[in-house]
Formats: C-alpha cells, structure tokens, sequence
C-alpha cells in the first residue's frame, strides 16, 4: 500500500487495526458455522439428510478414548502440584489439613477443565485443522460440494458432536485424575489416609463445583472445533498453508480458551 | 444432430465474476448443446479454471446467469440445486477422492447420500464403474495407493456413478503419460456416446483436445475469443488463438509508460 | 417403468419397459428375485426399455448371479439399443445370455 507508509506508528495502528477486523469476521464465521452445524444435527434428520452416527463415534473414539491416557498423566501431575504448593502455603498458617479442601475446588472449578481444553486443543483442534486443510488443498471439500454433500453437515456436525460430548466427559476423568493426584500426595506428606481424603473433599464440594467445570468445558469444546475447522476450511496455498493453518487454530484456540475462562468464571461467581 | 439433441444444455450469459477486488471473467457467453463434448481451452491465467468453478456452482457470480439443464444455478433454492447435482458429474484435476475411505467407499458415496438403494446394489454398480474405468478388482484399495492415471480414473468411475446428464473434467490429461491420457480420451468418448452426457473439459491439452471435442471455446485473460468447431478453430486468423496453438509465447507490445509504472510501483 | 410378468413353457418372462432408473430399479430387482426364488428359469424382455441406468443394470447382474447359483437359466431377450450401448460400455454384453426373441431361446433351448 503505498499511500499509507507514511508513518511508522500509523503503520502499526493499521495492523492492529486491520487484525481486529480480521478476528471480528472471524467471530462472525464462527457463529455460522457453529448454527449451520447444529442446524444439520438437529434438522438433518427431519429432511432424509442425517448426520453420520458412525462417524460420531469414530471421532468420540479418536478424540475422547484414545486421550485418557495422556490426560490422565497430566491432571495426575496437575493434582500434585497443587498439593505441593498448598500445604507450603498453609503451613504458614499451620492449616495443612484444609489442603484437600483447595485441591478439590482448584481442580474441578479450574484446572480439570482448563487442562482437558488446552490438550484437545493441541491434540484435537489442530488435527481437525490440519484434516479439513488437506481436504480443501485436494479438492476433497469441492468434491463434497459437487456430489452435493454439505462439507459442514458431513465433516463439522459430527465433529462438533463428537467434541461436545467428549470434553466434558474428559474433563470429568480429568477431575477425578486430579483429585486422586492430590490425595496420594496428600497422603504421603501428611499421612491423610485416602477414606478421609475422599470423605473431605465429598464434603467440601457442591454439585456446582463440578458442573460450573462442565459448563466451561461444553464452551472449550466449541471454541476448539470451530477455530480448528474454520482454520481449515480457509486454508490456502497447498502444504505449507496446511501447516500455517494448524499451527494457527491450536494458538487461536488456547489463547480464546484461556481468555472465556476468565469470563465465564467471573460471571459464573458474581 | 437431430433436432432434439440441438438444446442446450449449459447457457451462460454475461458471467462477470471477482477474486477480491479483481475481475477475472468479463462477461461470458457460452451455449454447450445437449450431447457434445465442449472443451475450454486457454492458457494458465486465462479464467478457464474459474469459469469451471462458477459453472460447478462452487462460487457467487457478480453477475449473469449461468443455466444448467435448463436451471439458473444462480437463483435456485439449495434443495432444488442439491437434486441438480445429482446430474452432474465431475472429474478434479487430482480426483479428490476422500483419503479415508477405500476405492469402493468413494465410488459408492454419492449413492448412500442420495438413494435408498440395496446395499448389493450399491456394490455392483461402484463395481460395474470401476470396470467402465478399467479399474475393476480395485475397490478395496485406498486412494494413496493409486497412481495419478488410477486416482483419475477411479474419480471417474464416482463422477458416473449416478449415471450423470452432464460431465465435466478438469484438466484430464495433465500429468499422465501419452497412452493413459489416450486411455481417458478413449472413455470420455465412450460416455457421451453410450450414456448420451453432455461433457465439458477444461484442459490445455491441444492434442487431446482436437481429438475428443464437438466445439472448443478459447478463453484468454477473463473473455472468450472464440467458440467453434476443430476445424475453424485450426484455421483461426486470430493471433492469440494461433499462438496458443503452435505454443509461440504471447508477445505482447510494450506500453513504455505502464510498463515503466508497474516496474517503480507508482 | 412398467413390469409385466408372463408365465411361459418351464420359464417366466419379465418384461421391462419404459425408462429403468434409480426410482424403479429397486421394483425391477425385486419382480427379478421374487421369480428367481420361486426356482423358475427367467428371461428378461428388455424390448421396450427406453432407457436403464446402473442401478438397473445392477439388479440384471444380481440376478444372473442369483439365477447361477441355483442353476436356473436366466437370459435377456430383445435387448433395445438403449439398453445395449450401456450393457457395452460396462462390457456386459459379453456376460449375459442374449436373444434376440422367445422363440429364438426355446430354440435353443430345444
């Protein structure tokens, strides 16, 4: 643009400016995306155009059963961790035994969710990106569209399904893995036996607890499938557009998952 | 041609279509008659890619109207568009069958979307289209285990599987080697004459081309230069259609101003 | 599409006519392999098929398939141009068992 190098700080006012517009459409790509989505999964069947059930379960399998394993270990570790440092800070106050009572709402108010969200991002929305990218460099989405088949009704509604399903039960284990991190740890620092452990934290946490947890990991859920589909579909320029496109949709959705959560909690606590 | 077989079977009329900002057809007119074999030719930069897009219904015009089988693509409802793509068929350039289904799964796609048919049905018609490509025997393989002729050919054998009106190719013969893209001249023919398809081919191809074409429409820079048989096509005055065809890069005459403009960047 | 069925010497006839496509083929297997199960020989009168796709086609090859197994005869009869030039280019013509009438088969068959 020749015209506007005039100025160097204008010039970085106009990208700023530029990127936010570029994020405002996108926002706005999301919404469609995500009613057309659920438009198929709820109209589809209604007029003979369902959504493949089969393909529901392949992706619950691919992205909720094969990561158990891997969150696990991390909600695991996370657990401990938290462990570690609560009793350090309580010790000040000699209130060690009020450990459990901050794992328990730590982990399912906050870092179950948290922790599954930013895995699926890294482990799912990038290769929901990376597939639906390579489709559109092969030509396999302009295929669908000429065989009339609804690229959003065939790839994103079971996806997002399959996703919205997923997280939640995967952030649900991922609490249990942290709270049993938190009552080994716990148990060898401070000799809690795991009963009183459970017993404790059973009473410490209200239902809402776990389900403000859920509700933020139903919205983490979204956020990843449609930032990872949407960089897919508007990927360019063969391979290397593959690769931009994914490395993008994980970045993108951390950064919006980590954003939401502070606005959902904040809102979910007033 | 009898009389019947003389309607058409694409209209397009003053097709005018953007990338962004820019204005890459200026203005189409295209009549392609039920039954013949339409090839559109041009170099790379020419729109003939794009006039395909628009004509497959994978892009918005900003004006005009493009008519297939008598149904302006440009104004119907999606239900009606969605029952008009069950007659059309298309070959992509690099066959785009989707990598995680078998062979078989591609060809029988269309099917399971679109009908209700018998499972043993479905079976043997991707196997009897996997036969009319010369395929047959390969259904249970997957497409990263084809070559570029099978991945073709195998995209062929999806295209035809509705038993499509109309057909279009893009580019067939590009990256084959001379006796496979023979091969697929040979079967296009074969379909219009056995399965009475009007089939359009976009391709750069001149040696195919003259063989297989009813009419050959020459685009250059977003216009038609011209539409017309082999023949006259051959034996064009005009000179971008001459150097097209004897392969003489286009010498543009140099205007000294613009030229000097573009170079500096004002 | 119409289907006619006609009970002849030892055999039936099932008569085609009219365009065989993917609205109908599903009755045109059916009539096929309702008279196949009923262990009759069978003959296909494609005379006045105006038009078949692959899905008609499909339901002849079932039931050449079918009729094999059980070692019935099967045979088509009349076969219209229409119905030929798609029969060819799926190279199908040499597979069937094709006459040119009735009579021609019960000569044949004589």
């Amino acid at each position: 643009m020749p015209e506007s190098s005039s100025h160097p700080v204008i010039n970085t006012l106009e990208l700023v400016g530029r990127s936010t517009v570029k994020l405002i459409e996108e926002a706005g790509y999301y919404v469609a995306l995500l009613i057309e989505s659920l438009y198929w999964i709820i109209a589809g069947p209604f007029i003979k155009r369902p959504v493949r059930i089969h393909s529901i379960f392949a992706q619950m399998m691919t992205m909720g059963i094969a990561a158990c394993p891997i969150v696990f270990v991390l909600s695991f570790s996370i657990g401990v961790m938290l462990a570690i440092q609560m009793i350090y800070n309580l010790k000040t106050f000699g209130a060690e035994s009020q450990v459990v009572v901050g794992v328990a709402l730590s982990i399912t108010r906050e870092f179950g969710p948290l922790i599954t969200g930013i895995l699926i991002a890294g482990r799912t929305g990038s290769s929901l990106a990376a597939k639906i990218g390579t489709m559109q460099v092969n030509q396999e989405i302009d295929a669908l569209r000429v065989m009339g088949i609804n690229p959003v009704r065939y790839l994103v509604s079971p996806a997002l399904l399959a996703m919205m399903i997923m997280v939640p039960v995967l952030t649900f284990f991922s609490d249990l893995a942290g709270l049993l991190g938190g009552a080994v740890y716990t148990g060898i620092e401070i000799g809690l036996s795991f009963d009183a452990y459970i017993e404790r934290t059973l009473s410490a946490l209200v239902v809402a607890d776990v389900m403000q947890g859920l509700f933020k990991s139903l919205i983490f859920a979204l956020i990843i499938t449609l930032v990872g589909v949407s960089n897919g579909f508007s990927v360019t320029g063969g391979a290397e557009g593959v690769g931009k496109a994914t490395t993008r949709s994980v970045v993108l959705s951390i950064s919006y998952i980590v954003i939401a959560d502070m606005i959902f909690t904040y809102f979910l606590n007033l | 041609m009898t009389g019947n077989s003389k309607s058409a079977a694409i209209e397009v009329n003053d097709l005018v279509t953007h990338y962004g900002s820019r204005e890459i057809l200026h203005g189409i007119n295209l009549t392609v008659h039920a039954g013949e074999i339409m090839i559109i030719m041009g170099g790379s930069g020419s729109g003939k890619s794009t006039l395909l897009r628009y004509l497959l219904g994978l892009g918005i015009p900003t004006s005009g109207s493009i008519k297939l089988l008598g149904k302006d693509i440009t104004r119907i409802s999606n239900l009606e568009m969605n029952q008009l793509r069950q007659n059309m068929g298309v070959a992509f350039q690099g066959g785009a069958l989707l990598s995680s289904m078998t062979i078989g799964e591609n060809v029988q796609l269309p099917l399971r979307e679109h009908t209700r048919l018998d499972e043993k049905t479905m079976e043997i018609m991707a196997r009897m289209k996997l036969e009319v490509v010369n395929l047959g025997g390969f259904e249970k393989l997957m497409p990263a285990e084809l070559s570029g002729g099978m991945t073709k050919r195998a995209a062929v054998a999806r295209a035809i599987i509705m038993d499509p009106k109309l057909m279009f190719f893009d580019e067939p013969s590009a990256g084959l080697d001379p006796v496979v893209s023979a091969e697929l001249d040979e079967l296009i023919l074969n379909l219009r004459d056995a399965m009475k398809m009007t089939i359009v081919v976009v391709t750069h191809e001149l040696e195919s081309a003259f063989k297989i074409a009813d009419r050959i429409t020459v685009l250059d820079q977003g216009n038609i230069l011209m539409t017309d048989t082999v023949e006259n096509i051959k034996h064009s005055d005009n000179e971008r259609i001459q150097s097209l065809l004897n392969r003489r890069p286009s010498n543009d005459e140099v205007q000294a101003d613009e030229y000097l403009n573009r170079l500096t960047g004002i | 599409m119409n289907i006619n069925i006609l009970e002849g010497e030892g055999y039936t006839i099932i008569g085609l006519e009219g365009d065989v496509d993917l609205s109908c083929s599903p009755d045109a297997r059916k009539s096929i392999l309702d008279v196949l199960q009923a262990e009759k020989n069978l003959l296909i009168d494609l005379g006045k098929v105006s038009y078949i796709d692959s899905s008609g086609v499909a339901s002849l090859v079932e039931g050449y398939q079918t009729a094999k197994k059980q070692t019935l005869k099967f045979g088509l009869v009349g076969v219209s141009d229409a119905a030929m030039s798609v029969l060819k280019l799926a190279r199908l013509d040499k597979v069937f068992p094709i006459h040119n009438s009735v009579e021609e088969y019960e000569q044949e068959d004589a």
